[in-house]
């Protein structure tokens, strides 16, 4: 059987608001390492891969391996009802038919539990290739939400420019263009708020606005955002939590100009 | 216009019963001259021009003026008529003692009449009417309102629009002295006006609400338009189906359009508008619609032309063989 118990229901709200636009329905797997869940969009142009450490529970006990199918909706629906400061502990049996997930408030000495039906998901993962990028760039999550609400006002569509100077986002549209260049920057203060390029080559890429402000709605899980650029490869958006992550793949746009 | 189109016509099928209604559309279909069986069929818009009435020819200083309305605007299946009728202005009284009014009040059978008698050589009417008309068909009113971006929309109004534009200046390239043009509104007045001002600035021109029962030249553009798309319907309706009135609201209309559906195609492109929400959540169905219809999700993957996908980019990489690893195995 499981039982994983996660001292903030909010973690687990963020993690299943930031996919669920992505994707409908999903297994959640769960083995030593913790839970994860990879999928991707219906048109394979986006992947979501998600882990939450075994080490983010207390406790986190499993008899042996099992894959939690979940419509994201239905989730949503009972998470709803969790505030996100409640200790949320999930449990299922070895071979389950419903998931449990308990709201603990310790404020008030609530207990609330709900069961959710589970479904059978035939799935395949994709195995995700190590990659060397030629860019890696973190920064301010919210700056990049900001950046990409902006420019998808302009356009569908993102070239993103690495270089030694910086990172340059430009978008064109019918009614004109735009673009918001961040230079790479170190606050000593508020090392969250720090612009860094690490970069063996410089990188051009183009990629759906669309999807790309789909993936920051994670942005609350992290004030960081990695996105890491390669020719020929898919980006990396990475939203690293405390004990786990939130990965995005997007495939490129090609014969843009 | 649009609020009296937008009712079916129980009147019609109450005054001759739908068999003899359908029978003399069914007459009028093989004689029109308006009627292009061929590009119905094929979802073709087409346009007709009567030869220039003998009286004209004659007088041709003579003042004309033109009337301009349309039938089935609204509703969901068949082409949209467009016409235009012109005479003498000193032959005005003519149109009345026919008796030309409003389509809609004139029976199946008058209306029918009227449009017979004017293609008849040696009658009053074929001296002295001409007429045009425009089918827009189905397929173009719909490829027009559902272009892809929203900026490049051909609405209905501005198809309209065009469609009368260019019947008049068919006309006129006709060597028709028309100085007088009275159009049944299709949105405000003045804003319609103005619009055909430009395009015809010598030309003294009257948009108003129901000119097809005021103008008597309207009423016979009218008359020409409505039984031409009868016609047009007849043509297009297999022997003994029921589509009820064409109006998207029509019960009979909804349960014809959903038998007929192919759950891809939808429809004959001569036939639906799928530019009309009732076409489009039936086809699209399942969807965010909520399953009204029994469409098939269509993914279009190339939609936004340049994507690549995931799987083709890792697939490469790692020579095909991603199938069934365990996403665990990254960890």
């Amino acid at each position: 059987m499981l039982e994983a118990r996660l001292e903030q229901a909010g973690v687990l709200k963020k993690v299943v608001d930031a996919i669920r636009d992505l994707v409908q329905d999903i297994n959640f797997d769960c083995n030593d390492s913790g839970i994860a869940l990879q999928a991707m969009d219906n048109s394979h142009v986006a992947l979501v891969s998600m882990l939450l450490k075994s080490e983010g529970f207390s406790p986190y006990r499993l008899d042996r391996n099992i894959a939690l199918g979940i419509n994201l909706t239905s989730l949503t629906k009972v998470l709803r009802c969790a505030q996100n400061e409640d200790i949320l502990t999930l449990k299922a049996e070895d071979t389950p038919d419903t998931l449990s997930l308990i709201f603990e408030n310790a404020e008030n000495d609530r207990i609330s539990e709900y069961e959710l039906k589970l479904m059978d998901i035939d799935q395949e993962h994709l195995g995700i290739p190590e990659t060397e990028y030629a860019a890696a760039i973190s920064m301010p999550s919210a700056e990049f939400q900001r950046i990409c609400r902006d420019l998808i006002q302009l356009s569908d569509s993102v070239t993103i420019e690495a270089s030694k100077e910086g990172v340059k986002f430009s978008c064109s549209g019918d009614i004109g263009s735009g673009s918001v260049t961040l230079r790479q920057q170190n606050n000593v203060d508020k090392p969250d708020l720090s612009t860094k390029i690490e970069l063996t080559e410089p990188v051009t890429l183009t990629f759906s606005l669309k999807y790309l402000v789909n993936f920051c709605k994670a942005s609350a899980l992290s004030s960081v955002v990695t996105l890491s650029l390669s020719n020929e490869v898919p980006l990396l958006v990475e939203y690293a939590m405390g004990s786990g992550f939130v990965r995005f793949y997007l495939a490129p746009k090609i014969g843009e100009d | 216009m649009a609020e009296e189109d937008s009712q079916p016509l129980p009147e019609e099928l109450s005054d001759a019963g739908i068999e003899v209604a359908g029978e003399t559309a069914k007459e009028a279909a093989k004689i029109l001259p308006s009627i292009d069986n061929a590009k119905i069929l094929k979802g073709e818009t087409y346009t007709y021009h009567s030869p220039i009435p003998k009286s004209i020819q004659e007088d041709p200083k003579g003042e004309v003026i033109l009337g301009v309305d349309e039938a089935g605007r609204g509703p969901v299946l068949g082409p949209m008529v467009y016409a235009v009728a012109y005479c003498l202005k000193s032959d005005n009284p003519m149109l009345r003692e026919h008796k030309f009014d409003d389509s809609k009040k004139l029976t199946h059978t008058l209306r029918t009449n009227l449009l017979q008698t004017l293609t008849t050589p040696d009658t009053t009417l074929h001296r002295n009417l001409g007429w045009s008309t425009i089918s827009l068909s189905p397929r173009d009113i719909s490829s027009g309102m559902l272009r892809s971006s929203s900026s490049s929309t051909y609405n209905l109004n501005a198809q309209a629009f065009d469609a009368t534009a260019a019947l008049i200046t068919a006309v006129l390239a006709g060597g028709v002295n028309v100085r007088e043009i009275y159009v049944d509104t299709v949105g405000t007045a003045s804003t319609y006006q103005s619009k055909l001002l430009k395009l015809f600035p010598n030309i003294a021109i009257t948009v108003s609400k129901k000119a097809d029962s005021i103008y008597p030249i309207v009423s016979a553009a009218s008359v020409c338009a409505k039984v031409t798309r009868d016609a047009a319907i007849e043509v297009l309706v297999p022997e003994g189906e029921e589509i009820g009135s064409g109006y998207p609201g029509d019960e009979k209309t909804k349960g014809w359009l959903k038998r007929g559906m192919d759950p891809v195609f939808g429809w004959e492109v001569g036939m639906a508008r799928f530019s009309w929400a009732t076409a489009k959540d039936m086809l699209e169905g399942g969807g965010k619609s909520g399953g009204v219809g029994g469409g098939v999700e269509v993914v279009w993957p190339g939609e936004d032309g340049a994507e690549q996908t995931i799987t083709g980019l890792w697939g490469g990489a790692a020579g095909g063989g991603w199938y069934g690893r365990s996403v665990h195995g990254e960890f």
